[in-house]
């Protein structure tokens, strides 16, 4: 019998908290769920809520942002990506184009699409024209882009894949000897997908509390519940409070997708560096689509701050839930979303663009270490 | 009789013949009133009252047709629905058709028979109009365009400088009703629903609101939804707009959408509601007032406006009583990525 939210809030008022417990998200839904619906004004001061690694657009490498927007503005081939990435500014020069939507507006052929579908129907529309997919995305956009794959796709679709896994991100900052938070909610949809099981390390191997939460405030809350009561017992159990949902083994189907088309291997995340086994790249046998053996590479690794976060940017301290968005030296002055500097003010899974957009308008000053 | 011809072609825009039939057989047809004139290049218009109230919207809906109407019955509802706020009955209206060479003339009547019954259906007269053929690729198919007469019926002048500290907030109904099922007809991602748009004249509402003595102001939250009718409420009072999220209307259905496609319903576009502003003492008598009608049944009293230390800003008070501000609409708000 699962609690509303007003229960779950009065059983939390009612435990007997440390001075401070920090409790890290790793998505941007449950991050703008939370932001929207208040919850941090709502429970107890002692209570943090951090938001981490969990947009993919913030942590897409900046060299692959990069190789998109000079295949799209130096070949002749339409470059479909998901809308948020439009706007994902790259380190180069104000005078040379910056972002998908600065080449768009230059002329190159860049179509913003929400599902892999859209991208199937637009190569089957333009056969004589190379069609190349830029998909970023956790486990949860990318499982959809390896169904597509393995269903068959025309042979003038490309795919420029920045696949990335969720719980390395989580392993390396549990193993980076500064971890930074006391208890974990893990995500929903990417535990639908993959299978809460993939969590089980945080508990295991860490002590460290954690629980899977939905997308609204019941499910939220009855993670943050959980996560307390575990830290409180000194015993934690990884607790699965999106059962409605969120299956033991995750969806089969789409696990087999991934496995079948793509292989994990070592990846870059940007503004934080290589993490081992957290990203997706094509299997040999869909060599045929694969962007980066097809296509030109315009990597240079000579460029200023490649692979970087934009100067001045705290996005990678953002992003691995070191400060929080309102402490970046720049939020909400040189960087808004009207002039996103770091792609957390992009996206909408972003943590600087969801709590702007919530009314955090200017910084803070950081706390002295 | 109706239009021999299954398309719409540039010469019916030529100012010969086949003009002339499309404007009998269609326009003439179906918006025939004492007052239209098609011979005549203006109209005399006898007015009673002492004000009148003028304003003029245009209409590019996509796509054109969608569950619960169309952009014939949104080009009076749209324009009819402003004047209706501001406190007025409308009268007459103009109207000016952009039609794409090669638009499907069977499209064209049931647009233009649904433009006529909604004019007709709240006493107003398509008194003026003009039609124009565009070159195709030149258009959306139809583009149309009206302006409005009414005649102010409210004593005192009702306008944002009439709001008071501590004023209450209503709406007359769900709301984003519209924007999901504008989008949910586009099928743009691959979403198809049941959901069917409050497009509707709001006259009935606005009547029954000019009866209640404390009413200060009204307005149709259209495109940029309530969100944005509260910031040019805050903007020109200096007062904060308090909303309290349990008691705003929005259907489970348009919930859905929103939570699967990361929009915010309090930024979706509304073509039948009506959000007030009344006096504290009369906000029971308006919200019974709005519920009597028909589309105000589902009205609620949504939050206050008040005086705040700081900057005036739409806040929220959550379902979990946790506090959020809603800022102006920046972007069209793109689909999330996981």
């Amino acid at each position: 019998m699962s609690l509303g939210a007003a229960e779950l809030l009065e059983r939390i008022r009612a435990l007997d908290l440390p001075e401070k417990v920090r409790i890290m998200n790793v998505c941007g839904g449950h991050e703008r769920s939370i932001t929207q619906a208040g919850l941090r004004n709502a429970l107890p001061p002692a209570i943090e809520l951090i938001p981490g690694p969990g947009c993919p657009v913030c942590v897409c490498p900046e060299e692959d942002v990069y190789q998109a927007i000079q295949l799209a503005m130096n070949e002749d081939l339409t470059l479909a990506t998901f809308g948020d990435m439009l706007r994902v500014p790259v380190n180069v020069r104000k005078t040379e184009v910056r972002s998908l939507e600065q080449a768009k507006a230059a002329g190159a052929d860049v179509v913003p699409v929400a599902s892999p579908q859209e991208v199937v129907a637009l190569a089957r529309a333009n056969p004589d024209r190379r069609v190349v997919f830029f998909a970023a995305g956790f486990e949860t956009t990318t499982a959809p882009v390896a169904a597509m794959m393995a269903q068959g796709v025309p042979d003038n679709l490309l795919l420029l894949l920045s696949g990335r896994l969720t719980w390395p991100a989580v392993s390396m900052l549990l193993n980076s000897g500064e971890v930074g938070f006391d208890a974990l909610i893990a995500p929903g949809h990417v535990g639908t997908v993959m299978g809460p099981e993939e969590w089980e390390f945080v508990v295991e191997e860490h002590n460290v509390p954690a629980a899977i939460a939905g997308f609204d405030s019941d499910s939220l809350l009855a993670a943050i519940y959980s996560v307390l009561r575990q830290l409180q017992s000194g015993k934690p159990a990884l607790d699965n409070c999106y059962t409605r949902v969120v299956q033991p083994g995750g969806n089969p189907t789409a696990r087999r997708f991934l496995s079948q088309v793509m292989e994990v291997t070592d990846a870059t995340w940007r503004g934080i560096g290589t993490i081992p086994a957290s990203g997706f790249s094509l299997r040999d046998v869909y060599a045929a689509h694969d962007a980066r053996k097809l296509l030109p590479d315009y990597g240079d690794a000579a460029r200023r701050r490649v692979g970087e976060m934009p100067a001045g940017c705290d996005c990678a301290q953002v992003v691995l839930g070191r400060i929080y968005p309102d402490q970046c030296r720049i939020f909400g002055a040189a960087c808004t979303p009207r002039t996103p500097v770091g792609p957390c003010m992009v996206s909408d899974e972003g943590a600087c663009r969801i709590w702007w957009s919530s009314g955090k308008r200017t910084r803070v000053e950081q706390a002295a270490e | 009789m109706t239009l021999q011809d299954s398309h719409i072609s540039l010469a019916h825009g030529n100012g010969g013949r086949f003009m002339r039939e499309l404007i009998d057989e269609v326009f003439a047809r179906h918006l025939a009133s004492d007052t239209l004139d098609t011979t005549a290049d203006a109209v005399r218009l006898s007015l009673p009252g002492e004000e009148i109230l003028f304003t003029t919207d245009g209409f590019t809906v996509q796509p054109l047709e969608f569950p619960g109407g169309s952009i014939g019955s949104l080009a009076v509802h749209g324009t009819t629905n402003d004047l209706a706020v501001a406190g007025a009955d409308p009268l007459y209206l103009s109207l000016n058709a952009f039609i794409e060479e090669g638009f499907d003339v069977a499209q064209l009547e049931r647009i233009v028979a649904d433009l006529g019954r909604a004019a007709s259906e709240i006493g107003v007269s398509v008194a003026a109009g003009d039609t124009k053929v565009l070159p195709r690729g030149q258009g959306g198919g139809i583009y149309l365009a009206t302006t409005g007469i009414g005649v102010l019926r409210h004593p005192t002048p009702l306008g944002m400088k009439q709001i008071r500290d501590g004023d209450a907030i209503l709406v007359s109904g769900p709301i984003g009703d519209h924007g999901i099922s504008v989008m949910l007809a586009r099928e743009q991602f691959g979403l198809r629903g049941d959901i069917i748009s409050d497009a509707a004249s709001v006259l009935d509402i606005t009547r029954a609101m000019r009866e209640v003595p404390g009413i200060r102001f009204m307005r149709d939250p259209t495109r940029g939804g309530l969100v944005s009718v509260a910031h040019e409420i805050a903007r020109a009072t200096g007062l904060t707009v308090a909303l309290d999220e349990p008691t705003i209307p929005v259907r489970p259905a348009v919930r859905t959408v929103c939570d699967m496609l990361g929009y915010d319903p309090y930024y979706l576009a509304c073509e039948g509601r009506v959000v007030a502003v009344v006096d504290p003492g009369s906000a029971q008598d308006a919200l019974s007032a709005m519920r009597r009608q028909s589309g105000g049944e589902l009205a609620e009293v949504i939050g206050c406006v008040r005086q705040q230390s700081g900057e005036a800003c739409v806040s929220l008070k959550t379902e979990v009583g946790g506090l959020r501000f809603l800022q102006e609409l920046e972007d069209d708000p793109l689909p999330r990525i996981c």
